[in-house]
């Protein structure tokens, strides 16, 4: 699929993007949405470009993998917006944009012309978000955060590893998704709003907020039981009730199974007779145990001690005798939500994605590039992953030329005074 | 007892949710919070899988007691309904005549054997957004699958990132997807939404979690399409930054190996200034020439004497991104998430006042409004089924006693 086929949803509509790592989904969302967005880094480029990895291992602003990945469907221009003429360029760009991203520290915003009032004052249709650590205001607004400072604060680490252990984090920066994602929704809310009332406004979105709700069932945990589900190690904490382990090494790699009591809280007794098929059922099909795990049934409370390191332990041989594919086919046979642990390799195998065309070949210079395809299937305004990331300020004569009009000559002043 | 609500943006808007669990009813709660009229569409003869999860108010299961389907379902209605019964699917399209969103995350079997796909039900309603979020989407070898948010974390490839180094990849230990793509499917269907405001045009959006997931793995696809390298999980830390790492610190009472013996610190490092400042705390400029590993035994070692509020404070003001690993009680007393107004405080008919998450955005016009307590199954059929679809007393007599409501 290309952008010649059905433009996306917010195909009207552009964006200035001004986010560091902590908001580079967010405009790549508008983006691929259908949205212009456009990039604006500073002369040399952006910072976030000489983030790893790179291809090939080599540093260098255009290639590294942190910036092709975030930055897809977006344009560039470079300004310095440290300086008065960059300022002034920026307003100008600012009258001809929808959105506004941006990650400025609060206390740094307003001396390079994105104070909140300013910007509200001057273009009150403008949707301007806010992506900052902790707020833009309130005790923490001032203090700085990375991802695992992110994920430590809004309480996703603490639920993440083992009993006795150090907490860790998904390698993946998942702070950095989340409030992305979530700022996404909150630009788009108050776009809704700006239909009906032609009146744009502002967006605080907080990274430590928005991991808070990762918490799945923690906080109602502590609210009505006083109990903190704590980190599970391999398996869950529901209520402040551990889960049976729920990752299980298959003879090729690993599944994750149902975690409410392991395999058996949902569907015991088709689960029983799946392994009774297979002839390693141990005692469960006794009706001591079926009665047991019945009970369980009703409410999803797992089992706990030695029941539960029974099952476990039926379960860890089980699994271990058959492929990954073989255990989640036959498991799905039964209504058994199983699923594979996959690599990077097995996803880019899969397929499943492969008929589903998910994957995205991207033209660069020197050949094609697969990426993630588009994250949801739109039927008459498709979501696109229509090019590259930009190289930097590729679009300067396209934005300062076509969208401001300014002349060749005035573009060349600028670039010799290093405004842009 | 009502105050003046701020301008809602969703007003006027109705939504049919029959999706249940996590990312459904996250996707249909931001528009509930912000003033959409949602209506939960469950029944007591499959019910909604979270009614009957813990926690449970007086440790009592019972499917209005449950703190994990309410919290994700604040300012809805609901109304019951039995799919199963003759008049099941009927009046499931007599409701949808009246939203212009339907949402629902069963496997696509569920749909097509009640009739209710897209197509079918644009019959009734010509303009409608309807939004599907399978695991693994409405088409492909695989749609048919079910699955929980802990398993598709592992489907996706984050549990493959989520381990202590070289060790099986646990994954998060939450349903963590769950948590992850309502947000990418609440984008989706609110540029549907504009679209349709600006054109007049429904349509149909295929979700598959999967899909949206990988886009939450950072360079993990990247690397392997362009460098033919599979990442791997690295604990708590970070490929190109150290220190980061967590670690421990004091008890906050009592001692060594007690109870309250599980205190920790995320501290992280990302340019030359911060290690300054680091070392510069802890008192030590000299362990900057210590090799990696032994900097971050140095700094455990520092940390275990420290309270982690008080060295959280002194790192920050020094200018080191640095923060508690807090827990669930911690986030419930945090000062900037009370700042913020996180925690939302809503009486419920069965459960009492509880806490509710909101939104983590604030919008200065519009903000959103937790408007009431998580529906009580069934709690509006009255008003769903007279009022909305216009049914007289008679009729909704009838469907009641023949157990459609059930």
């Amino acid at each position: 699929m290309t952008g010649s086929e059905a433009a996306g949803p917010l195909a009207p509509f552009r964006v200035l993007d001004l986010t560091n790592e902590l908001g580079q989904l967010a405009g790549r969302m508008l983006g691929d949405l259908g949205a212009e967005v456009i990039k604006v880094e500073p002369p040399g480029g952006d910072q976030t470009r000489f983030i790893g990895p790179f291809r090939g291992d080599v540093v260098d602003p255009e290639e590294s993998l942190h910036w092709w990945t975030f930055n897809t469907n977006k344009l560039s221009v470079t300004l310095d917006l440290t300086t008065a003429g960059g300022q002034e360029l920026f307003g100008r760009l600012l009258d001809t944009a929808d959105f506004l991203l941006e990650t400025t520290p609060p206390d740094a915003a307003a001396a390079i012309g994105l104070g909140v009032e300013s910007i509200s004052a001057s273009h009150p249709k403008l949707v301007h978000t806010s992506i900052t650590p902790f707020g833009r205001d309130g005790p923490y607004a001032h203090w700085k955060a990375t991802d695992l400072v992110g994920t430590a604060m809004g309480g996703l680490s603490s639920l993440c590893g083992a009993p006795g252990r150090q907490p860790i984090r998904p390698t993946a920066s998942q702070g950095y998704a989340q409030v992305s994602a979530q700022a996404v929704v909150g630009t788009l809310i108050a776009h809704y709003q700006r239909t009906k009332t032609g009146r744009g406004q502002h967006v605080d979105q907080s990274m430590q907020e928005a991991v808070t709700f990762t918490h799945d069932n923690a906080s109602p945990t502590w609210d009505i039981r006083g109990v903190n589900n704590g980190r599970p190690g391999n398996g869950r904490e529901i209520g402040g009730y551990k889960s049976g382990q729920y990752v299980y090494e298959a003879a090729d790699g690993y599944v994750a199974a149902l975690s409410y009591g392991g395999l058996f809280g949902l569907t015991a007794r088709q689960s029983i007779e799946w392994l009774d098929h297979h002839g390693m059922a141990r005692d469960l099909t006794s009706d001591e145990w079926l009665a047991k795990l019945d009970a369980t049934q009703g409410i999803l409370i797992p089992p706990a001690g030695p029941d539960a390191d029974y099952l476990n332990e039926t379960l860890v041989a089980f699994c271990k005798q058959f492929t990954r594919a073989q255990l989640v086919a036959e498991a799905q046979q039964i209504r058994n939500g199983w699923g594979i642990v996959h690599t990077p390799k097995d996803l880019l195998e899969n397929e499943h994605l492969a008929e589903r065309e998910y994957w995205q070949e991207l033209e660069h210079e020197d050949g094609q590039v697969t990426y993630p395809g588009p994250w949801a299937k739109l039927s008459k305004t498709p979501i696109s992953i229509r090019h590259r990331a930009p190289h930097v300020g590729e679009h300067n004569d396209y934005v300062y030329g076509e969208l401001l009009g300014l002349s060749g000559e005035a573009i060349t002043q600028l670039e010799n005074a290093g405004t842009i | 007892m009502t105050t003046e609500l701020p301008d809602r943006v969703f007003e006027g808007l109705r939504v049919a949710d029959f999706a249940w669990v996590g990312v459904g009813p996250l996707v249909s709660k931001y528009l509930a919070d912000h003033g959409a009229e949602v209506i939960r569409i469950e029944s007591s003869v499959r019910p909604e899988p979270l009614r009957r999860a813990p926690p449970f108010v007086d440790d009592e299961p019972g499917l209005d007691n449950s703190g994990y389907y309410a919290d994700f379902n604040s300012s809805k209605h609901c109304a019951s309904l039995n799919l199963q019964h003759p008049d099941g699917v009927a009046l499931a399209k007599r409701i949808v005549e009246h939203c212009d969103i339907v949402t629902e995350s069963f496997t696509p079997k569920a749909m097509r054997g009640w009739g209710m796909t897209y197509e079918d039900l644009c019959e009734v309603r010509p303009d409608l957004i309807m939004i599907s979020m399978p695991m693994y989407g409405l088409t492909g070898p695989w749609s048919m699958w079910q699955g929980y948010g802990h398993v598709l974390q592992a489907a996706a490839g984050i549990s493959h990132l989520t381990a202590y180094p070289g060790e099986e990849p646990i994954g998060t230990g939450v349903a963590y997807t769950d948590f992850l793509v309502p947000h990418f499917a609440a984008a989706a269907l609110l540029a549907a939404l504009d679209h349709r405001q600006r054109t007049g045009e429904g349509q149909n959006i295929d979700f598959g979690q999967m899909e949206a997931a990988i886009h939450a793995t950072e360079t993990m696809v990247l690397d392997y399409t362009v460098n033919g390298r599979e990442q791997i999980a690295r604990g708590a830390g970070h490929e190109a930054y150290h220190p980061y790492n967590t670690y421990q610190c004091a008890p906050r009472s009592g001692e060594v190996g007690g109870d309250d013996d599980d205190r920790w610190i995320a501290i992280t490092v990302t340019n030359d200034a911060e290690l300054t400042a680091l070392l510069q705390v802890a008192g030590h400029p000299r362990w900057r020439s210590l090799s990696e590993d032994a900097l971050d035994a140095k700094i455990a070692e520092w940390t275990r004497t420290q309270q982690a509020e008080a060295l959280m404070q002194q790192l920050q003001e020094a200018g080191v991104p640095a923060g508690v690993v807090q827990t669930p009680e911690d986030l419930r007393n945090d000062p900037q998430l009370a700042h913020r107004g996180h925690f939302w405080f809503l009486d419920h008919p069965t459960m009492g006042r509880r806490a509710y998450d909101g939104p983590s955005f604030r919008l200065s016009d519009t903000p959103a409004a937790l408007t009431k307590a998580a529906p009580l199954l069934g709690a509006d059929n009255e008003y769903v089924y007279k009022d909305i679809v216009g049914m007289s007393e008679a009729e909704y007599i009838e469907h009641l006693v023949s157990g459609a409501f059930e």
